[in-house]
């Protein structure tokens, strides 16, 4: 909901300025000039490198509408067979926190009764990253239907995937909802924070897929590790865990700085924080490494992706 | 006369399986492409199976880039290839047609004052709002002459699709066509049928392995392209 929200608010902003200020100089000069006509533009003119992570954000903006579209037709196609529908999106994180409170509870003999709040952050924040990345590496090869008979930007369709998972997100989050009542957790205005790291943790999975995709295009090997990732990266984030458990464990040493490296580490804690008006002891180098991974891995992926993947496509 | 499109010396090679590497094989795709296809006619493209029609298409659509030569285009381009390639199997035909515009780059606004138009060209009635998968081929290659048809591109390109259907239907395809040479726009068709395409195209170009064979007037191009298949 709010990421259609979201969606319909670059709406409201004159977007094609923005996107026409984005561009501006890209279109490269007339080869020819007509009366009144508008001139014939190169199909694959030059972009300077710098400018593609600029070119990709306007291509997007400018989309807007076929985004729309396509969030709407994914979710729509998801739940569409499925008697209880878009009750699956919240059934899903709920059922599989009863299962690991039972185990942990089982195995590590932890009676914390905030325990299946922090696993339903956990599994709903890990899942939209695992989901936003597997999609937009995927979306090159799943969508080709879609772009081989018009002139769209192909960012749009790894986007439509990432934006889909953040609205079904949100839509999990309301599994949360219960506890409020059973474990009187505080309403506060941290809370706001949760859409943000949301929205992070999908935006650094969608980076991250845009830099994969043309390569996964042309080795399709590229696929087979990512599913090794997802699988891998659920134990290796905070899902089972808590960011309080790896710290008195291992302190700050180096096992901290690696752990860092994980994006999920800090927006999935800060979920976690937001939800349980408590504050982890998070580190600055934390937080920085968190969006710097971010940073770079959209910059480096629109390069990539922009550089890459209308030649990869061809092969397909 | 404007010019719409103009492909400079354009090339797109397949890459060639590894074990024919060392053997002396040309690689299928184009090559070295040259022309200009004018404001308000229809260029027919006629060859062989793996001639390159479809590339060619795909390149004119901006879908593919060259690997070398530039092709330059004003105003916008759609392109009509195969029996429901761009359609969602899930959706109804309104909201792939919802679909196909927005690809298209228009917005809900533009779309809906198309839609009613859409449905009617095609004659799907209820079936309109009823799933693609549930449609046989000429239902949906009516929806889909009909959708590319209606948001009026400046260029239409056409891949072998506007043989399909009923002659009733193939006859009003003919009449949309040149409905939209009349409002100023091109077509260019891919097609194997000699009479269509010498009863609407200007000009034929015929390509063979890639190559241009010829570029002339459309009775004079099949003429030398049949005498090409029999040699």
């Amino acid at each position: 909901m709010v990421g259609m929200a979201f969606v319909s608010q670059i709406r409201q902003i004159n977007c094609d300025t923005i996107a026409a200020f984005m561009c501006a100089g890209k279109i490269p000069p007339n080869m020819e000039s007509e009366q009144g006509m508008e001139p014939l533009t190169p199909l694959w003119g030059k972009r300077s490198t710098l400018r593609l992570p600029f070119i990709v954000m306007a291509d997007l903006i400018r989309s807007r509408n076929l985004l729309r579209l396509l969030v709407k037709r994914d979710l729509s196609a998801r739940y569409r067979r499925a008697y209880l529908g878009y009750a699956w999106a919240v059934l899903e994180p709920l059922l599989l926190a009863i299962v690991y409170t039972f185990i942990f509870t089982i195995l590590v003999g932890s009676s914390d009764p905030l325990y299946p709040v922090k696993i339903i952050i956990g599994v709903i924040g890990w899942s939209l990253f695992a989901r936003s990345l597997t999609t937009s590496t995927k979306s090159l090869s799943s969508s080709s239907n879609l772009f081989q008979f018009a002139r769209v930007p192909k960012t749009v369709f790894a986007t439509s995937g990432a934006l889909t998972n953040a609205v079904l997100a949100f839509i999990s989050l309301s599994s949360i909802l219960p506890f409020y009542f059973i474990s009187d957790l505080p309403i506060t205005w941290n809370i706001l924070l949760l859409p943000f790291w949301l929205m992070l943790l999908s935006f650094t999975g969608w980076s991250i897929g845009l830099l994969l995709a043309p390569i996964a295009c042309k080795v399709p090997d590229v696929l087979n590790l990512i599913n090794f990732l997802v699988r891998a990266g659920f134990f290796l984030s905070p899902v089972m865990w808590t960011y309080d458990m790896f710290a008195n464990r291992f302190g700050d040493g180096w096992h901290a700085v690696v752990a860092h490296l994980n994006p999920t580490v800090i927006p999935i804690t800060g979920m976690r924080d937001a939800v349980l008006g408590t504050s982890s002891a998070i580190p600055n180098y934390g937080y920085m490494m968190c969006f710097g991974i971010a940073i770079i891995g959209y910059i480096w992926g629109s390069i990539i992706f922009e550089r890459n993947a209308h030649r990869a496509v061809v092969n397909l | 006369m404007t010019v719409v499109m103009r492909l400079d010396e354009i090339t797109l090679e397949y890459p060639v399986p590894r074990q024919y590497r060392n053997e002396d094989i040309k690689p299928s795709g184009v090559r070295n492409i040259s022309l200009d296809i004018r404001q308000g006619e229809v260029l027919g493209i006629i060859g062989r199976n793996g001639s390159g029609k479809s590339t060619l298409l795909k390149m004119m659509a901006g879908v593919f880039p060259p690997d070398s030569g530039t092709i330059s285009a004003r105003g916008s381009v759609s392109l009509l290839a195969g029996v429901g390639v761009g359609f969602h199997k899930e959706l109804t035909g309104r909201e792939n047609a919802y679909l196909y515009g927005a690809l298209m780059g228009r917005n809900k606004e533009q779309i809906d004052a198309l839609i009613e138009e859409i449905q009617d060209f095609a004659e799907l009635e209820h079936h309109f709002d009823r799933p693609i998968r549930t449609y046989s081929s000429g239902m949906k290659s009516r929806l889909g002459i009909s959708v590319a048809t209606s948001f009026k591109p400046d260029i239409l390109l056409i891949d072998e699709v506007l043989g399909v259907g009923d002659a009733a239907f193939k006859e009003k395809s003919k009449a949309k066509v040149r409905e939209l040479i009349d409002a100023s726009g091109s077509v260019v068709i891919v097609s194997h049928s000699y009479s269509m395409l010498s009863q609407i195209c200007d000009r034929i170009l015929v390509l063979e392995q890639g190559e241009t064979i010829v570029l002339d007037e459309a009775a004079t191009s099949i003429k030398i392209y049949q005498r090409l298949i029999k040699s």
